[in-house]
């Protein structure tokens, strides 16, 4: 396997170089690399939950871990990807349908915009009690 | 248009097309049953062993995760799959690759069961 066998995927003219790519080329590759990342994510989950469970102590001193902010962005960030995926994936099933195929543009960013809605919905689930109710500052 | 779509539904990816669409709808349902489950069933309250231990002893609460779990591991090993298939090299060894995840499918769904085990049980 050599470099070049991959032009098709990485060359300046292939048809996923930032430029050559469209409104629906983005919706795919954010649905793939959104879907890879909950793929590993739930082998994280379940890693884990596995040293939770181990012991009483272990399991608390995990329950902190995940207060932390850093640990909370992150779950903002798997949130985030949840919603663009589900929301996508909402977008392929009604062109599977075939509802909206000609309007593909306007169908997307109208899923993008009800995405905005619930991401901004998680962040304020997530992060109230962290920034605005005294939790962390 | 439709009837194209009955005529191919004998090829065995059509199932696997159609039950990626089928499994999707039911993980929205799932996810919002898990996070609902998981953080709001019982707000305020401290998480521990203990209220884990009592929270499992709900039938709901193991249904929810353990089929949570089956249809995230059946849509995301499927997904996987659509991705690897994209590549040559792996559409030529189709069936080491189904069932490849058919094994690693099957082995994290036993792994996901052992861990709630010891909540159940306790």
């Amino acid at each position: 396997m050599k470099i070049r066998d991959f032009k098709w995927l990485f060359g300046r003219n292939s048809e996923f170089w930032p430029t050559n790519m469209k409104t629906g080329m983005w919706a795919w590759v954010g649905h793939r690399l959104t879907g890879i990342i909950l793929v590993v994510y739930v082998f994280m989950h379940l890693s884990f939950l596995t040293q939770a469970s181990l012991s009483h102590e272990k399991f608390d001193s995990l329950m902190q871990v995940t207060a932390q902010p850093a640990f909370v962005f992150m779950d903002f960030m798997l949130v985030c990807a949840v919603i663009y995926h589900a929301m996508n994936g909402f977008r392929v099933v009604l062109f599977d349908m075939g509802v909206g195929i000609r309007k593909q543009k306007l169908v997307f960013w109208i899923m993008m915009a009800i995405a905005a809605v619930l991401v901004a919905v998680g962040f304020w689930l997530l992060f109230d009690a962290g920034l605005f109710n005294g939790e962390w500052f | 248009m439709a009837d194209q779509r009955i005529a191919t539904s004998k090829v065995a990816g059509t199932w696997a097309w159609f039950f990626q669409r089928l499994s999707a709808v039911l993980l929205v349902i799932l996810l919002a049953a898990h996070i609902i489950a998981a953080h709001y069933w019982h707000v305020g309250e401290e998480i521990s062993v203990d209220t884990v231990n009592e929270r499992l002893k709900n039938v709901a609460f193991i249904a929810i995760d353990y089929s949570m779990l089956a249809m995230v591991l059946l849509h995301g090993l499927n997904g996987t799959r659509t991705v690897l298939f994209d590549f040559d090299m792996f559409i030529k060894r189709r069936k080491a690759v189904d069932m490849g995840l058919w094994i690693l499918g099957i082995a994290t769904m036993i792994w996901g069961i052992i861990i709630l085990w010891p909540f159940i049980s306790g």
